[in-house]
């Protein structure tokens, strides 16, 4: 076999054409990793909002919170099924929710944007157990006070804590705390007492959702059937999990086919300058060539040589990419939901799939690139080459 | 032979490898286009808006309506020609319930006047405002939806519950480019008569024109005045700062957007600069025979400059040639009837073309730029003396 040390060296040689040729191959690389880490981190912020063993009931055809409306005293009706799980004090463990999504100034100037906000009741912690403050204390309940989503705090005017947001004139809401749920889209929202925030926004008398953990995740049939088989109440019934998957489909979908069309065309952009570059080798190498063969390496060994060499440009190049996407992850980055058309705070999310399809695509574009520059090398006739 | 001819003529020396690079150029090119044609499409909404209709809402939240009566309050308004009033009804297709279109329910006559973009025939017009149960469609849409005057079709309601039966009386198409003729409009009547208790008579927003394109702040400021005293604030806008709003909340996407055309150009200068760098090096040896015969190192730069600047556009050409007819006869049909809400009109603006041609040349020349420097600085005997 022809030593590999010859293909290393030989990119070292021409440390222009090499670096340029890697260099493109890191950029696709970088957008085709950072787009599949958007999507991921898209998917982790909404899909970490629901758990396996809850259920959210909303008004029947309303295909979000956002649209659905329930009557307050039908929340009872949605508690009482025997598969609602019970808190140590007997009551069954759910909360009925009103979402409304505001508008709010981007607190670089840079124009508004709409932020969701949440009336919770103040039971909300014991539902959600992994809502945690972190900063400052919890809301009064009853009170003009509210707490803020970690993700969102401080992106939008008022919304910092010991700030002051107007859910309407003359209704403040002053934020006396930050809260964390560990990464999930709740993270971006405004937390408020139920009462408040109804009134404010003229919702009185019902709620936007109501959600129920169960006993066992495998009871949700069950409990469907009790409350969907009251059609006089016209409610559906979904696990908290497809829920937020349906919620994230369409921004994810978004993001991807504009990645995956992107990544197509850089693709053949990088693709075709690795083909140059390996063919520009084989030009330029064609007496190395019949050197080698005359000292009795065959085609298939010269092949697997030039191959070897265009998979290792492209390695480099595709490393160098995937480690600048990788840094990413360090930032994020705040777009429009448009399930619910209110700002979440999404992250760069690295996952090991990310790095390992980073690689292989490089790899493959290295091996179409090199793959007819490496089948001219091996096809030379060897008097030719010698001659050259 | 001029001295440019000398010049492009090198291009087609290594014709295999000129060719590649011109595919990949023109690839990079054709994506290049498209990026910009998404940026610029997605600007038409606010570029092309009426500059004489103003909108009102809800002061904190689009999803919260305004009482009726505040139409005729704004009417009252002096500089107001007419005002309009609508509500966003959120249905979907039951047969494909994932696909997203714009449907409304307005005031019909005064629809048609505050917006008269929105073109009928005589006979569907007459027929529409007689018609209760009657809608009207985009071209766009009824296209995708196959429908034509006089079938029936059913809407689910999302916001409004149950399945919602209409005639077909009409089919508008939109002579402004704002305006997009994807969306589905009926009668705010039909839907009012059903709500009962305070759902009734409210309005999502209210749309006016004004009598003169310079009064749109000023109406606008008094209108936000006489309902600053009122339970429900407003807030008021000219349609162009509303859409810009709407844009501002995408932002996020849109940088990301303009960051990838940015790294296309950068693929694109790496594969020319590539190409260049090795027709240099191949000819270092004839640029020295070149100099020796009396040729300056001006003229060497001349000539290498002369042949990035011929390939690169060229390629562009190519790629204009290509992304043109791709985009404006076969794309646009396609995302106008799917994504018409945000690309009422997507085509490739005559300026993305100018700029892409002016930036393949700007880039050739770039790219031409370090190795013509490098071969004029080479001293005659040194280049005559290698050997490759």
């Amino acid at each position: 076999m022809i030593p590999l040390s010859y293909n290393l060296r030989s990119l070292t040689v021409r440390k222009t054409t090499t670096f340029a040729t890697a260099f493109g191959i890191a950029l696709v690389v970088f957008v085709f990793s950072a787009v599949s880490m958007l999507s991921a981190g898209i998917k982790k912020t909404l899909g970490s909002s629901g758990k396996p063993d809850n259920a959210i009931i909303t008004r029947k055809g309303s295909d979000a919170e956002l649209s659905s409306a329930i009557d307050t005293p039908n929340i009872g009706l949605i508690l009482a099924p025997k598969e609602v799980a019970r808190r140590k004090n007997g009551q069954s463990d759910g909360v009925g929710e009103v979402v409304v999504v505001a508008t709010a100034d981007k607190v670089d100037g840079n124009g508004v944007s709409n932020a969701q906000i949440r009336g919770v009741p103040e039971d909300v912690y014991e539902f959600r157990p992994e809502a945690k403050i972190i900063e400052g204390r919890k809301a009064k309940p009853g009170a003009d006070e509210a707490v803020i989503g970690k993700a969102i705090a401080g992106r939008f005017k008022g919304f910092g804590l010991g700030q002051s947001y107007e859910l309407r004139k003359n209704r403040p809401v002053q934020i006396v705390g930050v809260f964390e749920t560990g990464g999930s889209s709740f993270e971006s929202e405004l937390w408020a007492d139920v009462d408040t925030v109804r009134t404010a926004y003229g919702r009185d008398g019902i709620v936007s959702s109501v959600r129920v953990r169960l006993s066992d995740p495998g009871l949700f049939p069950a409990y469907e059937r009790a409350i969907e088989g009251n059609r006089q109440l016209g409610f559906e019934v979904e696990r908290e999990v497809a829920y937020y998957e349906k919620q994230s489909e369409g921004t994810s979908l978004f993001i991807n086919i504009l990645g995956t069309v992107v990544a197509f065309f850089f693709a053949i952009g990088a693709m075709v300058g690795a083909m140059i570059t390996m063919y520009s080798a084989v030009a330029n190498r064609k007496r190395e060539i019949g050197t080698l063969r005359a000292l009795g390496f065959g085609k298939g060994q010269i092949l697997f040589s030039f191959l070897f060499e265009a998979l290792v440009l492209s390695l480099i190049g595709g490393a160098i990419g995937a480690a600048a996407a990788l840094a990413m992850s360090l930032v994020s980055f705040s777009m429009m939901n448009f399930q619910s058309f209110s700002e979440i705070v999404f992250r760069f999310e690295p996952t090991p799939d990310t790095i390992i399809s980073a690689l292989i695509f490089a790899g493959v574009m290295g091996f179409i690139g090199g793959f007819a520059p490496a089948v001219r090398a091996a096809r030379m006739p060897l008097i030719k080459a010698l001659k050259e | 032979m001029t001295l440019f001819g000398l010049a492009a003529r090198n291009a087609l020396r290594n014709r295999f490898r000129t060719g590649l690079t011109v595919l990949g150029v023109a690839v990079a090119v054709i994506a290049f286009v498209l990026l910009r044609t998404v940026i610029t499409s997605w600007n038409i909404a606010a570029e092309y808006s009426a500059q004489d209709r103003i909108a009102t809402r809800h002061k904190q939240s689009f999803v919260i309506t305004l009482p009726l009566r505040y139409v005729e309050n704004i009417r009252e308004v002096k500089g107001i020609k007419d005002a309009t009033w609508m509500n966003w009804f959120g249905g979907k297709d039951p047969k494909t319930p994932d696909e997203f279109f714009a449907n409304f329910a307005a005031d019909a006559k005064s629809f048609l006047t505050v917006f008269d973009e929105v073109q009928l025939p005589e006979e569907q017009k007459q027929k529409w405002l007689e018609d209760r149960q009657g809608a009207i469609f985009g071209s766009s849409l009824a296209n995708k939806l196959g429908l034509k005057v006089g079938d029936r079709y059913t809407l689910s309601g999302t916001i409004f519950p149950g399945d919602w039966v209409f005639n077909v009386d009409g089919i508008y198409t939109s002579n402004r480019k704002s305006f997009d003729q994807s969306s589905m409009i009926f009668h705010w009547q039909l839907v009012n008569e059903t709500l009962q208790g305070r759902l009734r008579d409210q309005v999502g927003w209210v749309a006016s024109r004004v009598d003169g394109p310079g009064m749109g702040a000023d109406v606008s400021a008094q209108i936000d005045k006489i309902f600053d005293q009122y339970d429900t604030q407003t807030i008021t806008m000219s349609e162009r700062a509303m859409n810009l709003s709407f844009l501002g909340m995408f932002s996020a996407v849109l940088k990301a957007i303009d960051v990838v055309s940015i790294i296309i150009l950068l693929i694109l200068t790496m594969i020319l600069a590539n190409t260049i760098a090795m027709g240099v090096r191949e000819r270092t040896s004839e640029y020295g025979a070149l100099r020796a015969l009396g040729f300056t190192p001006g003229h060497i730069r001349y000539f290498i400059i002369g042949e990035s600047i011929t390939v690169g556009l060229i390629a562009g050409l190519i790629g204009v040639a290509i992304a043109w007819p791709l985009v404006n006869n076969g794309m646009a049909a396609v995302i106008e009837e799917n994504m018409g809400a945000m690309f009422p009109y997507f085509r490739i603006e005559p300026t993305t073309i100018a700029i892409a041609l002016l930036l393949a040349l700007a880039l050739g020349a770039l790219s031409g730029l370090v190795p013509a420097i490098q071969a004029g600085r080479l001293s005659v005997v040194n280049a005559l003396r290698r050997v490759e």
